[in-house]
């Protein structure tokens, strides 16, 4: 059930926060008798100690520690307790202990949010999921988005203000900084703002905007710039130039039927993936017949890439002459063109030039329902350029619509940097506020920023850690996470969400608005005020539409309403002009958000570190990728250090081959080698940021590869190590009847082409028990949907109380995860096909696990699901041993040892902590089919098809996972057990999988010549 | 020498040396002839033909270890049945509760393991071992009898004993020297 | 007494002639005295202390190491999936093995009437007594959660539960407790007269106390004999079945998985085969060294070492049989898996561990063809200790290889062990040879009765007497005609 949380409610939620509590107990003592002596005494002699004393309290904080008081004895006592309970003084309405609530709320990414539902127990959120009711999700979260419950609870997040003076580190109070941004403001009224900066990141909050504009009204001499290292600005700047102002574009790959992207991570690494994939993956099954068709051209291998029926691997800085490429080859084929927008970069019969009139004769035929997509690292001519060729296909309006942009007047980021930096090294900034991000850390390397930011008399860091740049600041402010505060922001397209907490601030963090409003003398006012002021002064409805808001994740009919902004083909021939193939030769450096940290805003999440990375498994680190042939040419070897050196600056990283590369292209992921903010980030991979310039902040030309003779071990998940040739051999042979394949051509022809017969015949030589139970679960997991994101690996980590073991151990293949996502290449090595084929546990109902354990602590239960009893286990790992899937997971030590207390907070309660010694894997989320059985039971109805989710199949994406009960012969799931591409797989070895695959389907292009599109 | 082993009390019986295996089987043969019933021979290695020589009836002990080892295998094969079949089945691999073929090996083992006990402690009871006390180990001479000598000793309790008649029948035997045990 | 020529050839087969089985002087005083000897020496020798110097520190570094895994988790071994196991079932596997020479000696040469056997017997069952103390350890301490391994015994527990006579680890568990607990009673019982012997012989009071404990009071009656003759026969009976299901039994670890290069039928055979091969290499490897040092060459003559080696050599070749036959299979069954499983473990990366294995097992022992390799103890103890290398890593080729690649490429992996797995390892040869040098020290290490009941001296021979193992015949009647007269 989900339901509103208004101001009471959020008391309640917040009461039965416990460690809050523990917290909320010394700051009322300090509120009681606060006396800065006092503080100053007790920091000296308990710095930690300290940092409890120093958030305000609220005076009914402050009665319920009256009432609970009695057991304050341990006041005298230099050590105060850890953890308390604390009784509720009444019970909030509709809320009853151990149910767990689901709450809507929304996390924000680089300005554009993400609609989620937190599950909540008695006040600890443990779970996100994704708001159905979202556009931007439609019930799928990100992998990010999950971990961030992991990020709340996170222990090292900073837990007090700091002042660093002349060396110095004081922790004083929120009072001590209302105090300084008053008087600040008072002065900066007299100056008009002269001399002040605020650097924010970027944030679609509707309240933010509005403090934001009054503080620009307030000192309109002040200067307000945001930053975000990886933004979709170049997209932005490019649409601006083909339709002569900023808009933003929204694909529609539901309508589409051709899509071609170039750099185009559209599946996974845009704002809007999740809803990208959701489309995808329905047309994909092709149950109608027909399915899109998608060409991609790319330096690295993406998970798009491994989606697309056509895959171009090209250096990133070609991507501009293939587009004008295929401009020719479409004005060939008949499409009305301006002159200069085509151009032959290449030389007839190569495959750049094959892959772009494959690519035009689909598109045409296509019309209006193809679709070309550049990706944000692409610079903004061949936006601008691509913009042309959907509005001349009539892509507009069908595949892709433009809705307004938040703020036209906006600096792009690279240049409110360069701004600002300017600013600073003329020193006409006497006072930095950066609000977020982490700009000493991340700004271009050109701008030297963190020099120019220590030299600047007054700085202010809010920030969610006590990260290199709030080193660098004379003030840290610690930031309430999102999972904690009010607030709000917009999705993509638009839709507003209400952020909503759903625990009282750990650490006694503000939010970016509150802070805002200190400075325009509002500090009286709380975050949910000023959400509730925005929302009053934008939406209206008072409370009802406040409460439908808060209850839904979105506020109805927020989004924007398309435009249809007026093309200006000359702008777009001048663009395309200057798209040339660059001289040729030199390696080209390829900098990327990674797949788990982005920017490296999350690298001190666990769950995200250990997340496989989707295409080269790597883990706990950051490499440069290198295609197999310039491994050769460069004679390294996989783990080999090398020295990365462009424009006199250099990273050392370990090499790893990945097949399916442009040749030429070094990778190399952002977000790693972190110097601050945790003891998880500290030590995983390199710190790529030094690479990076504001003229160059994506593919860096005439790099510098140089072997440094050092080797570094890195941590896969799969392929432990370098497969010698006879395992690559075997390797290949056996792909094909693991993931099963066939062209929608060939699939029309033969649907049952997955089927294996030859086995069908095979008899038991005993007498198989029959399973009794009123249900038969099984799962379906269909291949042509699954894309290989990896949000299924992280919703079971969050789901199951999955251990994070750490980089050595996932070295030595003990990772923990319940479900894991194998990846395999196939074909020619230069340009491989990659598959994906997520790998729970089959629930055999020949386990080979069971019959072999000698004390039957894995056992079958009448409903045929394969039971792991962990109290039972004595830890033989003989069931390991025979699982053909390799799907069970073994605690070789205590895993949860270092776990801290307030992480454990984050543990789901329906689900056992496994201990050392004891052999694990997938239970098909029992707790959450019994918990459905008792629902049910309490309605008096029979269990529905669809009540039972498990938590991998609830978050993908692309739906590709669907459980259920095979008895029922209407489930979805009975449905695809039926269908003709359902397979399982290993069943030579008669295991009887309950998990089938359904095989994958490709819709390559008829090779030129008989070329006719799908539909 | 001594005709008279030291120490006091009423006499045990009599104990005559023999030098070789051929003398003291012969020996051992008369002495049963002679209608001895308590009589015994004592020799650092089994010799076979003794048995006999002296007339002892074939032990009975193969029968109990044939029954330990039935008992065994009915034990493995109740065991397994009771336990996996009856008293808590599970499902296992939609394997049979119980099969035949899989309780095999533990059945096997369970009835040697028993059989070999049976035929350990059977000897052993059999032949009233341990009796860490015998009179003849007063006898320092008998201390060879682990060694390289061979002995026959007849009992005082043995209805024909008379100790003048049996030591001249040991001695006619060529039992040398024949020694007086005191019990 | 007539005295056997000491460099006399006893291995040659002359028809008709019987080659005595103990060379020089050897009546029964002086074989109880060679024996006994070794164990009554007032202090021992320096070699024997420093040999028991060094088992021992070796046996606390096992301890240590035992400590240091039960406090830490079973992390501290290179174990990992998909190779769940690592060294602890291979040095389970290759100390059973080891176990197998001494109850194959006493048992099943005892009803084949081998009368050589009885020189070395004591000996060979001593070390399975030890072997397989090693043997025991592992499995023990390979699991996750030691502490609640009698959950592995059928006892009525909290649970309510009962083990799953269905997996083969619980045979396992079965095999080797009742192998265990059979060749102790074997032995000891085997001991018995000799024990009395010491004890018989004993000057102090504490050494004739406790071989008078050990002993039982055993007075060589021909009653006790008689029984005990039946006894005897009857553990050799049982024992020798044992022998044959222990190894198999083990090897079902293997062949009852459904894994690539473990499941398969030719294991039981091909496992008792080796483990012969590996037991009489180990008895070799221990034997030859002994009779040197203790001066036994009388009573552990050439033909006792040259019938080891054709032993060696015939369960060897069986053993290299196996190695090819498994080839055959692989490519005949026509299973892709299984042909890449061996394919992967000649050429793949632990090839080099196979073809150790190939070359100590299959060709060295080949060597055994010719007689100067079977009666020159040098080179004989060159071969065993190969043998031995070889068999050891028989049983890691086996674990790893299969382990590391099996059906899913995706989740094949590399298994490297630790330190901890090493000295582990290294620590358990400390515990067997630390039982090893108490055993020598203070027992009877050459069955004493068992030899003199064959040599000429005993008599036995002649006429229509008969030796130790022989039942068949009627009553001697010599002593009729004497009491005609």
């Amino acid at each position: 059930m989900r339901q509103g949380l208004d101001r009471s409610m959020g008391e309640g939620s917040r009461g039965s926060g416990g460690l809050s509590l523990g917290k909320r107990y010394w700051r009322s003592l300090e509120e009681l008798a606060a006396s800065p002596a006092f503080r100053e005494r007790i920091q000296q002699e308990f710095p930690e100690l300290a940092e409890e004393l120093v958030a305000p309290a609220t005076r009914r904080s402050i009665l319920k520690v009256m009432a609970a008081s009695l057991a304050l004895a341990g006041l005298t006592a230099c050590r105060w307790p850890k953890e308390r309970i604390m009784p509720f003084a009444y019970r909030p309405e509709g809320y009853v202990p151990g149910v767990p609530q689901h709450f809507a709320t929304a996390l924000e990414l680089g300005g554009a949010a993400l609609g989620v539902l937190v599950k909540s127990y008695d006040g600890r959120p443990i779970k996100v999921e994704g708001n159905p009711a979202h556009p931007s999700s439609l019930g799928a979260a990100t992998a990010w988005a999950q971990a961030a419950v992991l990020e709340m609870y996170d222990p090292e997040r900073s837990t007090t203000l700091v002042r660093r003076e002349g060396g110095q580190r004081r922790v004083p109070t929120w009072d001590d900084f209302l105090a300084l941004a008053t008087e600040h403001a008072a002065s900066l009224q007299a100056s008009g703002g002269a001399g002040f900066a605020v650097l924010a990141e970027a944030t679609s909050s509707p309240t933010v905007l509005a403090l934001k504009n009054r503080l620009e009204e307030q000192f309109p001499r002040g200067l307000w710039v945001e930053y975000e290292p990886v933004s979709r600005d170049f997209e932005r700047t490019g649409l601006a130039q083909a339709f002569g102002g900023p808009v933003r574009p929204r694909l529609h790959l539901e309508r589409a039927q051709v899509i071609v992207g170039l750099e185009s991570d559209l599946l996974f690494g845009h704002p809007e993936g999740l809803r990208h994939a959701r489309h995808w993956g329905a047309a994909r099954r092709a149950e109608g017949g027909t399915m899109p068709r998608m060409y991609a051209a790319e330096a690295l291998l993406t998970v798009t890439g491994a989606a697309a029926d056509h895959r171009l691997a090209l250096p990133a800085g070609h991507m501009g002459a293939l587009l004008r490429q295929l401009a020719h080859e479409l004005a060939r084929a008949g499409l009305a063109l301006p002159a200069g927008w085509g151009a032959e970069a290449f030389a007839p019969g190569s495959p750049e030039a094959r892959f772009a009139a494959l690519a035009a004769g689909d598109l045409l035929q296509a019309r209006p329902h193809g679709l070309v997509v550049v990706g944000p690292a692409q610079p903004p001519e061949v936006h601008a350029l691509a913009a042309g060729l959907n509005e001349a296909l009539g892509a507009v309006g069908t595949t892709v619509s433009y809705l307004p942009d938040p703020e036209p007047g906006r600096r792009s980021h690279l240049d409110g940097i360069a701004r600002l930096a300017a600013a600073l090294a003329e020193g006409t900034v006497q006072a930095l506020w950066i609000l977020g991000g982490n700009p000493a850390w991340d700004a271009p390397a050109e701008l030297d920023f963190a020099r120019l930011l220590a030299a600047c008399p007054q700085t202010v860091h809010l920030s969610l850690y006590d990260n290199e740049t709030s080193q660098l600041c004379r003030w840290h402010l610690p930031r309430a996470h999102p999972l904690e505060s009010w607030g709000d922001a917009r999705a993509w397209d638009g839709t507003v969400s209400v952020v909503q907490p759903l625990i009282e601030p750990l650490y006694g963090g503000r939010t970016l608005a509150e802070v805002l409003a200190a400075l325009l003398g509002e500090a009286a006012l709380s975050a949910h005020d000023l959400t509730r002021r925005t929302f009053a002064q934008q939406w209206g409805g008072g409370d009802e539409g406040w409460r439908r808001a808060l209850s839904d994740g979105v506020v109805a009919n927020s989004a924007w309403a398309p435009l249809r902004p007026r093309l200006n083909p000359e702008a777009v021939e001048a663009a395309a002009r200057g798209l040339e193939l660059p001289p040729a030769g030199g390696q080209e450096l390829v900098l990327h958000p990674d797949a788990c940290l982005h920017d490296g805003r999350f690298a001190n999440n666990g769950w995200l570190q250990e997340l496989p990375d989707p295409i080269t498994t790597l883990t706990w680190d950051n490499a440069a990728t290198l295609s197999p042939e310039d491994a050769q040419n460069h004679k390294v070897r996989h783990g080999d250090v090398v020295r990365l050196s462009a424009g006199g600056r250099s990273v050392e990283a370990p090499v790893l081959v990945v097949p399916g590369q442009a040749r030429g292209v070094v990778g190399l992921a952002l977000g790693f080698g972190r110097q601050a903010g945790g003891r998880v980030a500290a030590g995983a991979g390199i710190n790529a940021y030094p690479l990076r310039t504001a003229a160059a902040p994506w593919a860096v030309r005439g790099v510098h590869v140089e072997r440094t003779g050092r080797r570094r071990l890195l941590a896969t998940a799969q392929d432990h190590h370098v497969i010698d040739t006879l395992g690559m051999a075997e390797r290949g042979r056996r792909v094909g009847s693991l993931i099963r394949e066939a062209s929608l051509a060939a699939y029309r022809a033969n649907p049952e082409f997955a089927r294996n017969t030859a086995w069908a015949k095979a008899r038991p030589l005993w007498k198989e028990i029959e399973f009794k139970g009123e249900h038969q679960w099984g799962m379906a997991i269909d291949l042509s949907a699954c894309i290989g994101c990896g949000a299924c690996t992280i919703a079971c980590q969050a789901e199951n109380n999955i251990p994070v073991v750490g980089r050595k151990q996932v070295a030595n293949g003990r990772e923990m995860h319940w479900i894991r996502v194998d990846r395999y290449f196939a074909g020619d090595p230069a340009d491989p096909e990659v598959r994906f084929q997520p790998m729970p546990c089959q629930h055999c109902e020949n386990a080979p696990c069971e019959s072999v354990c000698p004390v039957a602590a894995t056992v079958h239960s009448e409903e045929g699901l394969n039971q792991m009893v962990y109290n039972r286990c004595v830890g033989t790992r003989y069931c390991s041993n025979n699982c053909p899937y390799k799907v069970r997971r073994f605690n070789f030590f205590n895993n949860f040892k270092g776990v801290s207390p307030t992480t454990r907070m984050a543990f789901n309660p329906e689900v056992t902590v496994r201990g050392r010694g004891v052999m694990e894997k997938c239970t098909f989320c029992i707790q959450r089919i019994e918990t459905a059985r008792i629902a049910a039971k309490n309605e008096r109805r029979p269990l529905r098809d669809g009540d039972i989710v498990p938590a991998c199949a609830q978050t993908c994406p692309t739906r590709a996972i669907v459980f259920g009960d095979l008895k029922d012969p209407d489930s979805e799931v009975s449905r695809l057990h039926r269908h003709p591409r359902a397979y399982g797989i290993l069943e030579e070895l008669f295991t009887r999988p309950r998990t089938l695959y359904l095989a994958k389907l490709t819709n390559p292009a008829a090779p030129a010549g008989e070329g006719e599109a799908s539909s | 020498m001594s005709s008279h082993a030291d120490g006091k009390g009423r006499l045990w019986g009599l104990l005559a040396e023999y030098e070789t295996v051929p003398a003291v089987l012969e020996a051992a043969a008369r002495v049963r002839d002679a209608g001895y019933r308590h009589f015994d021979v004592h020799t650092p290695i089994p010799i076979h033909g003794l048995d006999e020589a002296m007339g002892i009836r074939v032990s009975r002990l193969p029968w109990l270890v044939a029954g330990c080892g039935a008992a065994g295998a009915s034990a493995g094969l109740l065991l397994q049945w009771w336990t996996n079949a009856v008293d808590y089945p599970f499902i296992i691999s939609a394997k049979p509760y119980f099969g035949l073929p899989a309780a095999i090996p533990v059945t096997f083992e369970l009835t040697v393991l028993l059989a070999a006990i049976g035929a350990f402690v059977g000897m052993l009871v059999a032949n009233g071992l341990p009796q860490f006390f015998h009179p003849l180990f007063r006898v320092e001479r008998f201390r060879r009898a682990s060694n390289d000598r061979f002995f026959i000793s007849i009992e005082a309790r043995d209805p024909r004993f008379d100790p003048r008649t049996t030591r001249t029948l040991l001695e006619s035997s060529g039992g040398k020297p024949v020694l007086e045990v005191e019990g | 007494m007539s005295a056997v020529p000491l460099d006399l050839d006893n291995t040659l087969e002359r028809p008709g002639e019987r080659a005595p089985l103990v060379l020089g002087k050897s009546d029964l005083a002086s074989i109880t005295e060679q024996v006994c000897e070794i164990a009554e020496r007032p202090r021992p020798s320096r070699e024997w202390w420093l040999a028991f110097g060094t088992s021992a520190s070796l046996t606390l570094v096992l301890f240590a190491m035992l400590g240091y895994l039960f406090w830490t988790g079973l992390g501290v071994w290179g174990i990992n999936q998909p190779v769940a196991w690592g060294f602890a079932i291979i040095n389970f596997v290759f100390w059973v093995g080891i176990g197998h020479a001494g109850t194959l000696i006493s048992a099943i040469l005892f009803l084949f009437r081998q009368k050589w056997r009885t020189s070395i017997n004591r000996f060979a069952e001593a070390m399975t007594i030890f072997a397989v103390i090693c043997a025991g350890l592992f499995p023990a301490i390979h699991v996750g959660r030691p502490w609640f391994e009698y959950w592995l015994a059928p006892l009525p527990n909290q649970m309510q539960m009962w083990p799953n006579f269905r997996s083969p680890l619980l045979w396992d568990v079965f095999a080797v407790s009742t192998y265990f607990t059979v060749s102790l009673m074997f032995w000891y019982m085997g001991m018995v007269p000799d024990l009395a012997t010491l004890r018989d012989r004993a000057r102090s009071k504490i050494r004739q106390i406790a071989y008078g404990i050990a002993a039982l009071g055993w007075r060589g009656s021909g009653r006790h004999w008689h029984r005990y003759e039946r006894a005897y026969l009857l553990l050799a009976a049982l024992a020798t079945p044992l022998v044959l299901s222990v190894h198999s039994v083990v090897s079902f670890d293997f062949a009852v998985s459904q894994l690539p290069g473990w499941h398969a039928t030719i294991f039981p055979p091909y496992f008792v085969a080796g483990a012969i091969f590996s037991g009489f290499a180990m008895v070799l490897t221990l034997l030859i060294p002994v009779r040197r040092i203790f001066r036994l060459e009388s009573l552990i003559t050439p033909r006792h070492l040259d019938n080891m080696a054709k032993i060696i050599l015939a369960t060897g070749s069986m053993v290299g049989y196996s190695y090819i036959i498994e080839f055959f299979i692989a490519w005949y069954s026509g299973n892709p898996y299984e042909s890449f499983t061996f394919l992967n473990r000649a050429l793949g990366p632990y090839a080099w561990s196979y073809w150790i294995m190939f070359t100590c097992n299959a060709i060295i022992p080949q060597l055994l063809w010719f007689k100067r390799f079977r009666q020159t103890p040098g080179l004989l103890l060159v071969i065993s200790i190969f043998v031995n290398i070889g068999m050891w890593f028989e049983r890691f080729v086996i674990v790893v290889t299969s382990l590391s690649r099996d059906f899913l490429p995706s989740s094949w992996g590399v298994y490297w062990p630790t330190w901890v797995d090493l000295l582990t390892f290294l620590g358990s040869f400390g515990l067997f040879f630390t039982l090893f040098l108490l055993f020598l020290r203070f027992l009877p290490i050459v069955a004493m009765a068992e030899v003199k009941s064959v040599v000429p001296a005993a008599g036995l021979e002649l006429g229509p007497h008969r030796g130790h193992g022989q039942y068949w015949g009627e009553i001697p009647h010599q002593h009729d005609e004497e009491n005609e007269r």
